[in-house]
């Protein structure tokens, strides 16, 4: 059991971290990124390969993955930059789409749909099971905690003021003087290099990464995290994706409860009770768990 | 920093020592096999069927008085055909149930994510899943297999294509890893046989419409179209190509053109479909086992599963203590050609427990395994659809 | 070369017209509410399953199916709309939005835990193509091409000419107005949910109807949906028509250049154009 509890503490760093991600694109700036599994899958292919196929070390691996990342991130913005809203949400969520298949086909790279296996992670083989899975946990945490706290200082530095500015009334924020387009940039390709991070570290943990674990869901689980948590809140990022975690995770115990149940409905009602718990939250906690403090912006604009 | 480990540690040094007390417990514990398969996503269709032969196998053997004294204890977990999840849902039966056997894996990528986890934990993995990288894994024998790997089942898949008189194959792919090596293969077989390969499309299974694919595939003027597809696309290429026109002969694999297909389908859709698959031993009885217990013809996988509960079994009653590591070092024992050939798990355990060598023969076939965990022979079963119904055309 | 790319080009257009019914579905709802409804995906599922229970349980003939699939989904989609999402509504669009995905992952559920992951299909024959110099058309395509042609004009006929069709126009171009005039919101919400929701309903068995039908129907073709009803301009009815035709023919004639493998990828690429030369779409965001 206390095995199972690390490594689901581990996941629960992962979309800690993809949230965190997501917060500065989506909760700062206010740009909704449904492509977000996208960067992640940029950031785990990046780092595998560069330490399976070229023996890069492990760290320079995570350093490549965040930089590449972040430069598809910085691509993505601005060949988006003019979209708003809705288009955009289509246009990332495409994106993430158009990597999968990248994935998926450019075989000689990716190893396609078998994926690449045999990733290395620290001292993996040297330590026990539970060893590795205490290394990680302890690595991804101090990762999502670095992020977090890094973040959290951006966010309330004059540049995230401008970013909640720009979310607010972009139109506001240009009339005052900011180069708007410079700063979304700038957010997006911050957020797209910490996916990517939380991707490198996810592929050197399974040590197995394809396609099929790149999918629209996860972006979907992330997305709901943060609502849940609280948009805006690197607080509310860390707490939404710990109950994501424990909602999907959680759910598989309730499988005893339901002996009369066919294998795929008891699958059924545990998918389905994710998503009610999460409307729940939506409902209880519009704005979340952890809500931005509400501030008066036009006394906060420059 | 290094406080908050060690405290960390101890918290978790407490946790552990129920499970040192449960140890203690174990002569009279159950014994615990995961199953794993997949109840949503693409492999949808199948796992239902897994589990409820992994269950019923499980059921029969606690009936009869278990093994070694002791209950089989089936826990089922959804990979919902995906790696990610699969990985989290072994993680969950290995950690928390402590199951000695993970048994079902249906997707090759959910296996090949999943059996790091398998023998670094010394548990062993029966998986269905056909492609090739999958044995090559350094899994140190926790691996076995009752699928055959792709190069085996498309030269015999190739074999068949021919003698059928087939001289201009057309193979329309699902995309895969091994497509392209299964089209090269393909063109090898045809080739001895005095045919050829005209060409493959390699399309995205995920959309609901493949009439231009199928417009390029036909202007190649192919005689036979060998359809290398998983259940959704294949029914969608299959009315396509009865709108087309196209009289030739079609050729698909068993586990996408099940019986619920054809059900699904108009009759003359499917007429004349011929399907193709490693075959259960359809003579066998524990083959009519499987079929009585699915109160159906069994699939390749159902088949396959019953003779895995039924090796880790027989292996935990040979080597006399069910850990992974022990299930690992009995599972090729119970299959010794100088023993008894036995059909069922609960056969196979009374002669065990009465100090007798016995040789497993399941429902897939012999169950013999190669050192790198792949099955050493199978039959192979080909079925042609006709009025809606399969008809045998040969196992061999 | 020309009958090849006339091939291509009819099928592109059989399917945009396929993919055009859930996308004003899409689209009509962003008009009235404003927010992207994601929930459209278990909804066409659902009209998929209302019409095969009507089709192969009742032994009903298919049109009469269509018809309950409209009428099933667009019952579930008021009920969920004024279960879940109607609450929401004050908490900002985002929000909404995200909870309807959240309510698709639980309505599709609903409908696994009910029938199971198997693949079903409907009880119609499966007909031959029709051959005309070298092209082909399938009468199915074409009765499901004019079936979703049927519905469209419908629907454009209930927003010219009925006293509440007006309603829900003015609602979608000026709510501030409308509400002035003493217009209820909350019945055309309604109204907008059940036509929208019918519709991505109706669409979903027209699919189902070319394919088979599982509880990943509707999610299978919902990118493309999106997709339609973004080109197009998210709010714009006659906008999702063309953008379904956009993506529809897109997809097929990518395949001259490209690997069939890479064809969701070209679509998005052609959005990606499309909105890079109008940032909203075709059409702009007009509702009629």
């Amino acid at each position: 059991m206390e095995n199972y509890l690390l490594a689901m503490a581990v996941f629960a760093g992962f979309y800690a971290l993809m949230a965190l991600g997501l917060n500065v694109i989506f909760g700062l700036a206010g740009m909704i990124n449904l492509g977000l599994v996208g960067f992640f899958a940029i950031g785990a292919y990046a780092s595998a390969l560069l330490t399976v196929k070229l023996h890069w070390p492990l760290l320079a691996g995570w350093g490549a993955a965040l930089l590449l990342s972040a430069l598809a991130g910085a691509i993505v913005a601005l060949i988006t930059a003019r979209l708003k809203g809705d288009y955009l949400a289509i246009v990332t969520l495409g994106f993430a789409e158009v990597i999968r298949l990248a994935a998926s086909n450019e075989i000689w790279l990716t190893g396609g749909t078998d994926g690449i296996s045999a990733i290395p992670g620290p001292w993996r083989g040297m330590a026990t099971p539970f060893q590795f899975n205490l290394i990680f946990a302890v690595i991804v945490w101090l990762v999502v905690c670095a992020t977090g706290l890094l973040l959290g200082r951006l966010s309330t530095s004059p540049f995230g003021r401008v970013l909640r500015a720009i979310r607010e009334d972009e139109m506001v924020a240009s009339v005052a003087g900011k180069p708007v387009l410079r700063f979304k940039v700038q957010a997006f390709t911050v957020g797209a290099g910490v996916l990517g991070l939380a991707g490198a570290l996810y592929g050197h943990y399974n040590a197995y990464i394809a396609p099929d674990g790149f999918q629209p869901l996860i972006t979907i689980y992330v997305v709901l995290a943060l609502t849940a948590g609280g948009t805006g809140t690197m607080r509310g990022a860390i707490l939404g994706a710990i109950l994501v975690v424990f909602l999907t995770e959680g759910t598989r115990f309730l499988g005893g409860a339901m002996s009369g149940l066919k294998p795929v409905q008891i699958a059924a009602v545990r998918e389905g009770l994710i998503g009610a718990a999460l409307i729940l939250v939506l409902y209880v906690r519009p704005q979340g768990l952890l809500p931005e403090k509400t501030r008066i912006l036009s006394l906060e604009t420059p | 920093m290094t406080a908050r480990l060690t405290r960390r540690a101890a918290v978790l040094g407490t946790l552990a020592a129920p499970a040192i007390l449960r140890t203690g417990l174990a002569q009279s514990a159950p014994i615990r096999f995961g199953a794993l398969t997949p109840q949503t996503g693409a492999g949808g269709p199948y796992g239902p069927l897994m589990v409820k032969v992994i269950r019923a196998v499980a059921d029969e053997i606690n009936a009869a008085g278990g093994v070694l004294g002791r209950k089989i204890e089936i826990t089922s977990e959804d990979d919902q055909t995906n790696p990610d999840s699969g990985v989290r849902a072994a993680r969950k039966l290995i950690d928390v149930d402590k199951v000695s056997a993970v048994i079902g894996t249906w997707a090759s990528a959910v296996t090949t994510a999943v059996a790091p986890l398998c023998w670094e934990n010394k548990v062993m993995l029966f998986t269905v899943s056909g492609a090739d990288s999958i044995t090559k894994l350094p899994h140190q024998g926790y691996i076995i297999r009752t699928q055959p790997n792709s190069f085996l089942q498309t030269t015999r898949f190739g074999q068949h294509i021919a003698e059928s008189g087939a001289k201009r194959a057309y193979s329309i792919a699902a995309q895969t890893p091994f497509a392209v090596d299964v089209y090269t293969r393909l063109g090898e077989v045809m080739k001895e046989r005095g045919g050829e390969t005209v060409g493959q499309v390699i399309y995205d299974a995920s959309k609901s419409s493949f009439r231009s694919e199928i417009d390029t595939a036909l202007k190649a003027k192919p005689d036979a179209l060998f359809l290398n597809s998983y259940t959704p696309d294949l029914t969608i290429l299959l009315r396509e190509l009865f709108r087309a026109g196209y009289e030739g002969k079609k050729f698909t694999l068993a586990y996408a053109a099940n019986t619920k297909l054809l059900e699904s389908l108009p009759a003359e859709v499917v007429e004349g479909l011929v399907s193709m698959a490693p075959s259960p031993d359809i003579n066998s009885p524990a083959y009519a086992h499987v079929k009585a217990i699915l109160g159906a013809e069994p699939d390749p996988y159902a088949s396959q599963v019953h003779d895995h509960v039924s090796l880790a079994a027989l292996a935990v009653a040979k080597a006399g203590t069910d850990s992974g590591a022990a299930i690992h070092d009995a599972v090729r024992a119970v299959g010794n050609p100088a023993g008894v050939k036995v059909t069922s798990a609960v056969e196979g355990l009374k002669l065990l427990a009465a100090g007798k060598e016995v040789n497993f023969e399941g429902a897939s076939g012999p169950c013999k395994f190669t050192p790198t965990g792949d099955i050493e022979n199978c039959k192979f079963r080909f079925e042609i659809a006709e009025k809606g119904k399969y008809r045998l055309l040969s196992v061999s | 070369m020309i009958a090849e790319l006339t091939q291509l080009l009819i099928n592109g257009l059989l399917s945009g017209t396929l993919l055009a019914v859930p996308a004003i579905g899409f689209t009509a709802i962003y008009a009235v509410l404003r927010f992207p409804n994601f929930a459209v995906a278990s909804h066409a599922t659902i009209g998929a399953y209302a019409g095969f229970i009507a089709n192969v349980w009742f032994g009903l003939p298919a049109w009469v199916a269509l018809l309950a699939a409209f009428i099933a989904a667009g019952i579930v989609g008021v009920v969920s709309d004024e279960l879940v999402l109607r609450r929401l509504r004050s908490s900002g669009p985002m929000t909404v939005a995200i909870a309807s995905v959240a309510l698709t992952i639980v309505l599709e559920n609903l409908v696994r835990f009910s029938f199971g992951n198997d693949l079903l299909g409907y009880d119609l024959p499966v007909l031959r193509d029709w051959r005309f110099s070298g092209l082909r058309v399938g009468p199915q395509q074409l009765q499901n091409a004019a079936a979703a042609a049927a519905a469209m004009a419908a629907l454009f006929l209930f927003l010219a000419f009925t006293r509440t069709g007006k309603m829900m126009r003015a609602v979608a171009d000026n709510p501030m107005l409308a509400a002035l005039k003493g217009i209820d919101a909350l019945t055309v919400a309604r109204l907008a949910n059940f036509a929208g929701m019918g519709l991505a309903g109706f669409g979903g068995m027209l699919i189902g109807l070319d394919t088979s039908i599982d509880p990943l129907t509707g999610f299978r073709v919902m990118l493309s949906v999106f997709a339609a009803a973004v080109v197009g301009g998210l709010g714009s009815i006659p906008g999702a028509v063309l953008g379904a035709f956009v993506v529809g023919v897109g997809e097929e004639l990518s395949l001259v250049v490209l690997d069939p493998s890479y064809r969701t990828a070209v679509g998005f690429v052609a959005i990606l154009v499309v909105l890079s030369f109008r940032p909203r779409g075709l059409l702009g965001e007009r509702a009629y």
